[in-house]
C-alpha cells in the first residue's frame, strides 16, 4: 500500500456539485464570465440522466445531440476543472465568500489523461456484471467504458467485481491501468457553491403489486428509454423475458408519484410527457404495436406539450383514465392489468405483453447532511428548499449556496436548464458583492 | 469481404449539413448501419447553400448522383431553408435537363439529426436506381 | 497555396485501423501536392500525439494540417487548439472524418473503406491547400442592456444585470411597474402577496444606481446589431409635477369628468382619466391618461401639480443587448362564451381575484352574497375549435389556490371545479389534494363536451356530462361563474414586429432551441424572458429572467464580441446589384452600396451568420462563403473522384 499523501488544497471561485444538465449549465455560464469552477460529479461521467435518454419531448430531438456538445464544451473549458467519481464529504462555511469543502475522489484505477478509450481492456476482461448505465438490461465488463458517449470517455475498473487477473493491464496500449491508485482527499476553498445534485428515480420494487423485479416484462420507463436510445443495447425494442418484439405495450403513470402510500404525495412533472414521448417513438419503432397509457390526469402543461399530447392521441395512442391496482403474469409472459376504469365506473382487466412503469422523481438525499455549521434547509418533500422562491429561485437557506435543477423539485429539461442559468446569475451577483 | 474490383458501385456525393444531417450520417456509422462506400460526404452549414454549379461539377467530373441531405424544418437558420433548398434542386434539375442529364441523378431528402436509418435507406435506394439506370 | 502540409492518420486504437489500412492511406497521400509529412498515429487525440504535432508544426514550419480521425464534432476543436498552441492560425487546420463515415460505416467492406478513406483524406488536403488564415470578426459592444417591460421578470432581470456590472435601461410602457403581479394578491406556494413582491423588486430597482427606469416609455425604432443597438424610446410624460399634495390630487380626481373602465381591476370598476395609483403600483405618482383626457382643464383648477406643458420626449439609447420581458394578456372570453358578457354573474378568473380583493367579511358581487362558485377551466386554452391549442400552465394551480383561500376566508363557500383534467403539476399537487379534502367538488368533461352555462329565471346553472360519474349529466346552481382564463400573447406586438422576433405555434415569442438556447432568439443580441415566451408561473418567469440576464450580460461583458469569420463575401467585380441576395438572407445582412461608380451588395459581417442561403441565388455567382469557395468545394469534389 502507498503511504497516504497529505491532502492537497485546491482553490476555485465556485464549486458546482453535480455534473448533470443543470450543473453543467451553471458551470459554463460562470466559466464564460471568467470564474474558475470546480465541477464534482460522483458518477464516472458527466451529463447526468439526460445523456442516457433517447429523444426528448416535445421536439423529439435526440438527447445525445444536445448533451454531447454541451458536455464537451464543459470538458474543454479552460475555466472548468472536472472531478468525476468524486464525493462531497463536508462543507464548512467560514464566512461570506469563504467555504471549505472536503472532497474524496475514488480511484478509477485508470489514468484518465492517458486512456484513449480503445476498449481493448473491455474485450480482455473476463468478468461480466450487470450494466447500471443500461439500467440492468444487459451486462458489462469489470473493466469498462461507462457508455459510448460518456465524458470522459475513458475506461474504469469496477474494483468490487474485478478479479485482479491483470488481463486488462496486459492489453492496454498506453499502460494507463494502475491498480495502485488509492482514494484521494482534497480540501477545496471556494467562494460560492451551486448544488445541482439532481434527483433519484422511484424504485418500483416498493410497489410489489406491480410485480417489477418478478415479472420480466415489467420494465421501468428508464429501461424503455435505454431501449429507445441511439446507444441502445439491442438495436430494437425487445421483451426482456423472451426477446420477442412486443406488440401491446401498457404504460402505468404515477408509479411512485401522487401516492401517499409510498410517501410521495407530489406530481413528478415529467412522467406524463416522457411516457407520451416514448409512446410516439414506439409507434415509429414498432408500427404494428398498440400502446395504452393508464393515467389519472395528463399533465401536458409546458410549451408545446399539450400539442404533443394531442398528436399522440391522433397517432392512435390509447389513453385510459384509471388507476392500475395490480399486475399479474400469465404463463406466456403476458401481463394482466387490473384497473379502475373511471369512465366506465367499473374495475376492468386488460392483457398486455409488456408493461412500462412510469416512475417518478424523488429527492436525491444526502447533500444537506454534508453541511457542517449551517443548515441547508429542505422542503416538506425533502428537496432543497428555495428560501425566496418567487424573487430569487436559486437561493437556499445558506447565503452563498445556490440550487440548480431538480435538486429543488421535479422539473423537465428546459426548466432545469433555465434554473441552471438562474443559479449562475445569482452566484455571479453574490461573487460580485465580494469585490465591491 | 467484397470481391472483384474495389468500389465499383455508383458514386454518390452527399451534401450534408454541419449541425443537422452530418451528425445523422455519423450516427449511421456509430450504429454500423452499412451503406455503399462509394457514398462521399461534403458537409456545409446549410443545405440551401448548395450552388447548382457544384452539383453539375460533381456530375460532370464523374459522380453518378448527388444527394442533398437537407436540414428540413430543423434548420437552425430558419424555416425558409426547406423552400430554398427545393429551389436549388429545381433550378439544378432544369439545368441538368438542358444538358441532357437525367434529373433523377439529383435527389434531396430532409435528414434530421438522428435520421440515420432513413439516410441509409435513401442512399441505398438511390444507389440502386443509379445502378439500374446506368445499365439500361 | 500551401507547400508544407502535415497529415496525421489515426488508428483510433483499431476503430479505424481494423477496417482501413491506414498505412496504405499514408502511402497514397504522402506525395500529394503540398504534403510535407504524412504520419500514422495510434491515437491522434492523445496527449503524446498532440505534443508531437506541436513540435512538427514548429520545427518544420508547417503551413497547413490535416488530421484524419473521428467525426469533427468530437475533435475539430481539439485539433484547432493544437495548431493554435503551435502558433498556427486555426483556420489552416482541416479535419477528415474516416471513422464514423468510413471505417464504421463500411466495416463490412475493408478494401472499400480503405479506398474511401484515401479519397476523403485527399479531399481534406485539397481543401487545406488553399485555406486562408482568418481572424474572428471583432465587434465592440456597449456594456449596457435595455430591458423591455418592468413586470416582475423585467425588474428581476434588470437588478441582476446591474449587479453583474451592466448599465441597465428598464423601459416600461405603462406609467406603473409590476405588470400582472401587481394586480394579484395572494401568490401560490409562498404566502407572499403580489404587492409585497413588487414592492421588494421596485425598491431594489430604485436603489441600484446602474438601473434607469423609464415609465410611459416605448421602444419605437432601432438600428444596429448585437453589441451596438441604437434605440429610440418615446417617453410620454405623466403631466404631473413630482411634488403633489394628496388633498389636491383627490380633488382633481373628483372633478375629472372622464370615466373609463379600470384595466387594473380588469374592468370590473371604472377610473378617471387621472390615474389614482394602487398601493401595489410604483412609482407612487399619479398620471393623466391622455388617450381619454378631454383637456377640459377642471383638474388644473384644483390641483397645482397638474402640468399640461410637459412634452413627449424622444430618447436615444445605446445598448449591446435587448432583453424582452413584455409579459402576457389574460384571455378575454368572447361575448357569449360560457355566458360571458351576457349573464351578469359570469366573470373571468383575474376579475374574480380583484372581487375577492375588495370583499371583507362577506364575498359579494353586484350586491349579492356569493356561496356557490362554479369554476370553468381551460377557457381560452386547449381550444378544440379556436387557435389556442396550448395549455396555459399556471391556471389550474392558481385557481385552486384561490378557491382554497376563498373557502378559508368566507363562511359557507361551495366550490365546484368544472375541469378537463387538473394539471397541478409538481409540488402544486398538494393544493389539489387540500382542496379535495376541504370538500371541493371536481367535475370533469372531455374536450368535445364542454360545460354549458345557462340562465333560467334569476338563477345561473352550469351543466356538465361528468366522466367521473360515468358520464352522468350534472347541474350546479351557481351564484358566481368564474371562467378560468389562460394566458395569451400581448395583443400589442409592436415590439416583436419592430425587432422581428419570431413567434412559435402558440404566437408567443420563440426561442432558438428550447434546450440548447432557451432564452435567445434568432435575432442576435435579443433575449426573451418570462411569459412573453409562453405561459409561466412567477418562479418559472424568474428563472427565465435570470437566465436571460446571464445571456445578455455575456454578450456585453467584455466590451467586445468575437464572431466566426466564415461569412459571406461579395466578388465586387462580378456583382451587379439585383437584390436577390438581400431577399434570400434571413438576417438582413446585405446592404446596397455605391462603390467605384457601381451599385453592389455589401455584407455586414457582424450580422451574417454564414449560412450560405444567399450563395445559389446570385445570378452572377458573385457570392462565396469564406472557407467554402467554389474552389474549395470543387477541388474537394475532384479529389473525391479516384484517379482511374
Amino acid at each position: 500500500m502507498n503511504m497516504q499523501e497529505p491532502r492537497k488544497t485546491l482553490e476555485y471561485d465556485v464549486l458546482v456539485i453535480g455534473g448533470g444538465i443543470a450543473g453543467g449549465e451553471s458551470a459554463i455560464n460562470l466559466a464564460n464570465l471568467g470564474y474558475k469552477v470546480l465541477l464534482v460529479e460522483k458518477d464516472l461521467s458527466i451529463g447526468g440522466k439526460m445523456i442516457l435518454l433517447s429523444k426528448v419531448f416535445p421536439t423529439l430531438d435526440c438527447a445525445a445531440c444536445i448533451t454531447t456538445p454541451k458536455v464537451s464544451e464543459i470538458a474543454r473549458h479552460p475555466n472548468i476543472t472536472i472531478f468525476t467519481g468524486t464525493e462531497t464529504r463536508k462543507i464548512t462555511k467560514k464566512g461570506e465568500h469563504r467555504f471549505e469543502v472536503d472532497i474524496l475522489q475514488k480511484p478509477r484505477y485508470v489514468h484518465i489523461e492517458d486512456c484513449t478509450g480503445c476498449q481493448l481492456c473491455e474485450e480482455a476482461c473476463p468478468v461480466s456484471v450487470t450494466d447500471e448505465y443500461q439500467y440492468g438490461l444487459v451486462g458489462r465488463k469489470a473493466a469498462f467504458i461507462p457508455f459510448s458517449i460518456a465524458s470522459p470517455r475513458v475506461a474504469a475498473i469496477d474494483i468490487e467485481n474485478c478479479t485482479l487477473c491483470g488481463a486488462c493491464e496486459r492489453v492496454c496500449p498506453t499502460n494507463c491501468i494502475d491498480f495502485t491508485m488509492t482514494e484521494e482527499e482534497f480540501l477545496v476553498k471556494v467562494k460560492a457553491i451551486v448544488v445541482a445534485t439532481g434527483f433519484n428515480l422511484f424504485d418500483p420494487l416498493k410497489i410489489p403489486r406491480y410485480g417489477y423485479g418478478k415479472f420480466r416484462n415489467v420494465l421501468t420507463s428508464m429501461q424503455m428509454e435505454r431501449q429507445l436510445a441511439p446507444t441502445r443495447p439491442f438495436n430494437t425494442v425487445l421483451r426482456p423475458g423472451d426477446g420477442k418484439l412486443p406488440d401491446n405495450i401498457a404504460y402505468v403513470l404515477c408509479t411512485g408519484s401522487r401516492d401517499k402510500s409510498v410517501g410521495n404525495p407530489i406530481c413528478s412533472q415529467i412522467c406524463c410527457m416522457y411516457s407520451i414521448k416514448q409512446a410516439q417513438l414506439l409507434m415509429g419503432a414498432l408500427p404494428m404495436a398498440d400502446i395504452t397509457i393508464y393515467y389519472l390526469h395528463i399533465r401536458a402543461f409546458g410549451k408545446g406539450f399539450n400539442e404533443f399530447y394531442v398528436q399522440a392521441q391522433d397517432m392512435g395512442v390509447e389513453f385510459v383514465k384509471g388507476k392500475v391496482g395490480k399486475i399479474t403474469e400469465k404463463e406466456n409472459g403476458n401481463l394482466i392489468l387490473r384497473y379502475e376504469d373511471v369512465e366506465a365506473g367499473t374495475v376492468q382487466e386488460a392483457e398486455h405483453d409488456m408493461v412500462v412503469l412510469s416512475v417518478g422523481v424523488l429527492p436525491n438525499l444526502g447533500i444537506s447532511d454534508v453541511f457542517e455549521n449551517e443548515k441547508l434547509e429542505l422542503d416538506p418533500f425533502n428537496f432543497i428548499n428555495q428560501s425566496d422562491m418567487l424573487a430569487s429561485p436559486a437561493k437556499t437557506s445558506i447565503e452563498g449556496v445556490f440550487v440548480a435543477g431538480t435538486a429543488s423539485g421535479p422539473m423537465d429539461i428546459p426548466d432545469s436548464i433555465l434554473s441552471g442559468g438562474a443559479a449562475s446569475a445569482e452566484t455571479t451577483s453574490y461573487l460580485r458583492r465580494e469585490s465591491l | 469481404m467484397a470481391g472483384g474490383k474495389v468500389n465499383d458501385g455508383p458514386r454518390i456525393l452527399v451534401f450534408s449539413t454541419d449541425k443537422i444531417s452530418d451528425p445523422a450520417i455519423d450516427m449511421a456509422g456509430l450504429l454500423k448501419l452499412h451503406y455503399p462506400p462509394t457514398v462521399y460526404t461534403i458537409s456545409i452549414p446549410c443545405s440551401s447553400a448548395v450552388k447548382p454549379r457544384w452539383i453539375l461539377h460533381a456530375l460532370e467530373q464523374g459522380f453518378d448522383g448527388v444527394f442533398i441531405a437537407a436540414d428540413g424544418t430543423d434548420c437552425p437558420y430558419g424555416e425558409s431553408c426547406t423552400e430554398k433548398t427545393g429551389q436549388v434542386v429545381s433550378t439544378t434539375m432544369q439545368m441538368m435537363k438542358d444538358k441532357g442529364m437525367d434529373p433523377a441523378r439529383l435527389k434531396m431528402a430532409a435528414i434530421c439529426s438522428v435520421c440515420s436509418e432513413p439516410f441509409v435507406n435513401h442512399v441505398k435506394s438511390f444507389s440502386e436506381y443509379l445502378r439500374k439506370s446506368s445499365n439500361s | 497555396m500551401k507547400k508544407k502540409i502535415g497529415v496525421y492518420i489515426c488508428h483510433c486504437g483499431g476503430n479505424i485501423s481494423d477496417y482501413v489500412d491506414v498505412e496504405k492511406v499514408r502511402e497514397a497521400v504522402k506525395n500529394e501536392e503540398g504534403v510535407f509529412l504524412a504520419k500514422t498515429t495510434m491515437f491522434a487525440c492523445a496527449d503524446s500525439n498532440q505534443k508531437e504535432m506541436v513540435e512538427d508544426i514548429r520545427k518544420e514550419a508547417l503551413d497547413g494540417v490535416v488530421v484524419a480521425s473521428c467525426s469533427p464534432k468530437l475533435h475539430l476543436l481539439t485539433f484547432r487548439g493544437v495548431v493554435e498552441r503551435a502558433g498556427m492560425n486555426k483556420y489552416n487546420y482541416v479535419h477528415a472524418n474516416i471513422r464514423e463515415q468510413v471505417s464504421w460505416a463500411h466495416s463490412d467492406n475493408k478494401p472499400g473503406a480503405t479506398e474511401k478513406a484515401i479519397q476523403v483524406v485527399k479531399a481534406a488536403i485539397a481543401k487545406v491547400r488553399h485555406a486562408e488564415a482568418l481572424e474572428p470578426i471583432k465587434v465592440k459592444s456597449t456594456k449596457a442592456v435595455a430591458v423591455i417591460g418592468a413586470g416582475v421578470a423585467g425588474m428581476r432581470a434588470a437588478i441582476e444585470l446591474a449587479e453583474a456590472g451592466a448599465e441597465v435601461y428598464l423601459i416600461e410602457r405603462e406609467y406603473f411597474v409590476g405588470g400582472r403581479t401587481a394586480q394579484w394578491d395572494d401568490l401560490c406556494i409562498t404566502e407572499e402577496t403580489g404587492k409585497e413582491l413588487v414592492t421588494r423588486l421596485y425598491d431594489e430597482v430604485m436603489k441600484h444606481k446602474h438601473v434607469t427606469l423609464f415609465t410611459g416609455a416605448e421602444l419605437v425604432d432601432y438600428s444596429g446589431s448585437v453589441g451596438n443597438f441604437n434605440l429610440k424610446v418615446k417617453v410620454t410624460p405623466r403631466y404631473f409635477k413630482l411634488q403633489c399634495s394628496s388633498d389636491e390630487l383627490q380633488k382633481a380626481i373628483e372633478v375629472c369628468p372622464v370615466e373609463v373602465p379600470d384595466e387594473f381591476n380588469f374592468n370590473i370598476t371604472t377610473r378617471k382619466a387621472i390615474y389614482h395609483n394602487y398601493p401595489s403600483e410604483y412609482p407612487q405618482l399619479p398620471a393623466i391618461d391622455m388617450k381619454n383626457c378631454t383637456r377640459c382643464g377642471e383638474c388644473e383648477k384644483v390641483c397645482s401639480s397638474v402640468d399640461f406643458s410637459q412634452k413627449t420626449e424622444m430618447l436615444n439609447l445605446k445598448v449591446g443587448s435587448i432583453l424582452l420581458a413584455t409579459g402576457f394578456d389574460p384571455y378575454e372570453p368572447k361575448k357569449g362564451e360560457f355566458g360571458y358578457g351576457e349573464i351578469d354573474n359570469v366573470v373571468t378568473f383575474p376579475q374574480f381575484k380583484r372581487i375577492v380583493h375588495y370583499c371583507d367579511d362577506k364575498l359579494m358581487y353586484k350586491g349579492k352574497e356569493i356561496k356557490h362558485i362554479a369554476y370553468i377551466y381551460c377557457v381560452g386554452s386547449r381550444q378544440v375549435d379556436g387557435e389556442n391549442k396550448y395549455c396555459s400552465r399556471y391556471c389550474c394551480t392558481a385557481n385552486i389556490h384561490t378557491a382554497i383561500t376563498v373557502k378559508k376566508k368566507y363562511k359557507n363557500i361551495y366550490n365546484y371545479h368544472f375541469n378537463r383534467g387538473i394539471r397541478t403539476y409538481g409540488k402544486a399537487e398538494v393544493w389539489y389534494d387540500e382542496s379535495s379534502r376541504l370538500g371541493d367538488i371536481y367535475l370533469q368533461s372531455f374536450e368535445d363536451h364542454p360545460p354549458v352555462v345557462e340562465k333560467r329565471g334569476d338563477q345561473t346553472f352550469v351543466k356538465i356530462r361528468d366522466i367521473l360519474t360515468t358520464d352522468k349529466e350534472l347541474e350546479v346552481a351557481a351564484d358566481l361563474v368564474v371562467l378560468v382564463t389562460g394566458m395569451v400573447p400581448r395583443a400589442d406586438n409592436s415590439i416583436g414586429n419592430l425587432l422581428k422576433v419570431p413567434k412559435g405555434r402558440d404566437k408567443f415569442f420563440n426561442e432558438i432551441h428550447m434546450k440548447l438556447r432557451p432564452v435567445e432568439t434568432v435575432i442576435d443580441g435579443v433575449t426573451i424572458a418570462g411569459a412573453s415566451q409562453g405561459p409561466k408561473n412567477i418562479m418559472e418567469s424568474m428563472n427565465s429572467a435570470l437566465a436571460a440576464a446571464t445571456k445578455s450580460f455575456s454578450l456585453v461583458d467584455s466590451g467586445e464580441l468575437a464572431l466566426e469569420p466564415t461569412v459571406a463575401r461579395v466578388n465586387e467585380e462580378a456583382c451587379e446589384w439585383c437584390g436577390k441576395c438581400e431577399e434570400a438572407c434571413p438576417y438582413s445582412a446585405f446592404e446596397k452600396v455605391e462603390k467605384n461608380g457601381k451599385t453592389i451588395a455589401k455584407v455586414n459581417a457582424a450580422v451574417c451568420k454564414g449560412c450560405g442561403m444567399c450563395l445559389p441565388v446570385c445570378p452572377e455567382n458573385a457570392l462565396d462563403l469564406i472557407g467554402l469557395s467554389d474552389e474549395d468545394v470543387e477541388s474537394m469534389i475532384d479529389a473525391l473522384i479516384p484517379n482511374a
